[in-house]
């Protein structure tokens, strides 16, 4: 097994096959081109106009008022208080329920690792929270279980004395990040447990010859295998969390104040509601430009710890 | 070191089914080096893992320096183990993964890298120390994998199949070597493989298992001239031994045409029996010329000649019998070729009998 799981070696790019001219590959390539103009056509011209929108002071209620400003939306953006708020509440509630679903899907993970009866529907239920649409859980959780007379939750307090609790007003950050780890923690109980399974079962004898309790072995040896599902896990949760809109807007509508906005949901009050179409847009643009840079840290951190570098022996 | 001594002890895997180790009676002397050899499926590696605490002993007991560990986890069996894919930590450095089994049983830093310097230098491992696993040859795997087990010394050894991942040439190096440092490290060790050829050389005493059933339990060249049953006499040689089944006659039994003569002892031991199974080792045949009078050599129709260079082997049908093939130890150099006609006589005094119904050894 060892020997046959060595990365094969990187194959000769150009080596291999003859030289193709000019010619050739632009006939190779042109069944492509559609595709890749189409998507240019939908992603980089909306993109522009992004750019060339925040330039300008632009607001659609004052009609007539379009006017070429520079970058003064941008200086407008970094001087707007709340702004920076609403960059912090997106970084805690990305971060934080990310971090927080890992944490506990690992631990749902390591249970379902073990045989017990029953495994297959826990297993089952597990999942559910998963495959639920956004808004419908987001609407769950505002009413059924965080609704101040109606709720379960406060349902459940009540004979420990903490009935009434106004949840999502005094909580509304923690509120919605409940209901996105609510999601997430099942995509990355899957995630942990595929990798829990892929664990060479003869590295964890050896370990038990070796004299390794429970706890040595899962820290040397089960979290240095999971480290890479784990990377996994929070570098596709971030991504999807960080553009997260339904729960916000279905729970709190980012109040009280920005309290719980985070960057989609403020850009969009903004140009939606405040019809700030210029200071919108460059929001947008520094939006982008902020997360292209998380995000190529992030897939860095993937390929470097996919491609292999541990994976044989 | 210890003793280790298996008692009855018998493994099954799902209830009802035939056990995987069937009472198996094993008895490893102090110091000694113990091999478990038999075919696929024989429950060598079970009764290994039943020893290392891997698996439960479902009946019976094993015993390690008189101490009952049915119930005793691996970790204080005072075992160690050589895996077959060597099971290194993959995320650790050799000196890591070396040091790992000390660190586990909290020794301390400085003691660790000192034990794990001394057995890096015994195996040639110095190079390699800060290197991960994954930036090993198989060799040097495999020796990292016994550093593993040596550094805790323990009071067993347990080794399952630790050559069958290197080439040949590396699997007669490393055999050599192994049994050296078991010689010089005196611990007891069990051994498990599916070539008799490793058992044969490296053990002191080898066991012989054969459908969760021990066979026969000897020295190798006990093995070897006194085979307890067929199957072991089959098991152990190469080529394998050749099992005739032949009528008896009035002083012994008939091979294709001529009387060979039984020792005394054997013809009284196979009473009334009116069939026998008798056992000739390739090397037991004496090659006579084609010329030779008809009743006192077998006749026989060369298939295949396999030289090697010091001798070669002569695979043959019997001229009278078609479908009854032997294999013939001859000279370095034959001039046979397939199709020719070759006259042998077996040695009488190398003849194997047994038992054709049971197999069992006579007498
Ligand atoms: N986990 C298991 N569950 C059920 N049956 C098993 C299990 N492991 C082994 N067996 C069965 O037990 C028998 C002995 O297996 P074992 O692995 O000990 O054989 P072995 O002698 O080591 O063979 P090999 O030379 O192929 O390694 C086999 O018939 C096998 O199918
Ligand atoms: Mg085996």
């Amino acid at each position: 097994m060892t020997a046959t799981m060595e990365r094969p070696a990187a194959p000769e790019t150009t080596g291999g096959a003859p030289m193709i001219d000019r010619a050739e590959g632009w006939r190779r390539r042109a069944p492509l081109l559609p595709a890749l103009i189409f998507t240019i056509i939908v992603t980089q011209i909306p993109f522009i106009l992004t750019l060339w929108y925040s330039l300008q002071s632009w607001n659609l209620v004052r009609p007539g008022s379009q006017e070429f400003v520079w970058f003064s939306n941008y200086a407008d953006v970094f001087a707007d208080s709340q702004f920076r708020t609403v960059a912090l509440n997106t970084v805690i509630m990305t971060l934080g329920s990310v971090l927080i679903a890992v944490v506990l899907g690992l631990l749902l993970a390591l249970l379902l690792n073990r045989q017990f009866v029953g495994r297959g529907v826990v297993r089952t239920l597990l999942i559910t929270p998963f495959l639920i649409t956004p808004v419908a859980a987001a609407l769950l959780w505002k009413t059924v279980l965080l609704d101040p007379t109606l709720g379960l939750i406060n349902f459940v307090l009540t004979p420990f004395g903490a009935s009434g609790t106004e949840w999502i007003s005094n909580y509304p950050l923690a509120s919605v990040m409940a209901a996105l780890i609510w999601q997430w923690t099942p995509f990355m109980m899957l995630l942990l447990l595929a990798g829990l399974q892929s664990m060479p079962t003869d590295q964890l004898e050896a370990a038990r010859v070796d004299g390794a309790s429970a706890w040595s072995t899962f820290r040397e040896l089960t979290l240095p295998h999971l480290r890479r599902f784990i990377e996994l896990g929070v570098v596709l949760g971030t991504i999807y969390l960080v553009n997260i809109f339904d729960q916000v807007y279905m729970m709190t509508q980012g109040g009280p104040g920005v309290a719980s906005a985070n960057l989609p949901f403020y850009i969009y009050q903004r140009a939606f509601l405040g019809f700030d179409i210029g200071q919108s847009a460059a929001m947008g643009v520094v939006v982008v430009i902020l997360t292209l840079i998380a995000a190529n840290f992030a897939l860095r951190l993937i390929f470097k710890s996919f491609s292999g570098e541990e994976e044989a022996a | 070191m210890a003793e280790v001594v298996f008692d009855q002890a018998s493994r099954i895997y799902t209830p009802g089914a035939k056990p995987a180790v069937d009472s198996l009676d094993l008895t490893v002397a102090d110091g000694d080096l113990v091999v478990l050899v038999g075919p696929s499926g024989s429950g060598k590696s079970t009764a290994l893992r039943m020893l290392a605490g891997l698996e439960p002993i479902d009946a019976g007991s094993v015993r390690i320096d008189g101490r009952d560990v049915v119930d005793v986890p691996s970790k204080d069996r005072d075992i160690a183990m050589v895996f077959q894919n060597y099971a290194l930590y993959p995320s650790k450095t050799v000196a890591e993964n070396m040091a790992f089994p000390l660190k586990m049983r909290g020794m301390g830093k400085e003691e660790r890298a000192q034990r794990v310097r001394q057995a890096a230098e015994m195996l040639g491992l110095t190079d390699f120390l800060d290197r991960k696993p994954k930036a090993l040859s198989g060799g040097q795997r495999q020796r990292v994998a016994m550093g593993r087990a040596i550094v805790r010394e323990p009071q067993v050894f347990l080794m399952d199949e630790p050559l069958s991942n290197l080439d040949a040439k590396m699997r007669v190096q490393t055999r050599a070597q192994i049994a050296e440092m078991q010689n010089r490290l005196a611990v007891s060790t069990v051994y498990v493989t599916h070539d008799q050829v490793e058992a044969m050389t490296m053990g002191d005493k080898v066991a012989v298992l054969a459908d969760g059933k021990l066979q026969q339990y000897a020295t190798p060249p006990e093995l070897y001239d006194r085979p307890i049953n067929s199957f072991v006499a089959g098991f152990i040689g190469s080529p394998a031994m050749n099992l005739l089944d032949l009528p008896r006659s009035s002083s012994g039994v008939t091979l294709g045409g001529i009387e060979i003569p039984l020792p005394r002892e054997v013809s009284d031991a196979a009473g009334s029996r009116d069939r026998l199974t008798v056992g000739i080792r390739p090397e037991d045949w004496v090659l006579e010329s084609t010329g030779s009078d008809a009743g006192s050599v077998v006749k026989a129709v060369v298939d295949v000649v396999e030289e090697l260079g010091s001798e070669s082997y002569l695979y043959a049908h019997l001229a009278e019998d078609t479908s009854t093939s032997i294999v013939v130890r001859g000279p370095g150099r034959v001039q046979v070729r397939f199709g020719d006609p070759i006259a042998v006589r077996p040695n009488p005094d190398a003849l194997h009998v047994f038992d054709a119904e049971t197999g069992q050894r006579l007498p």
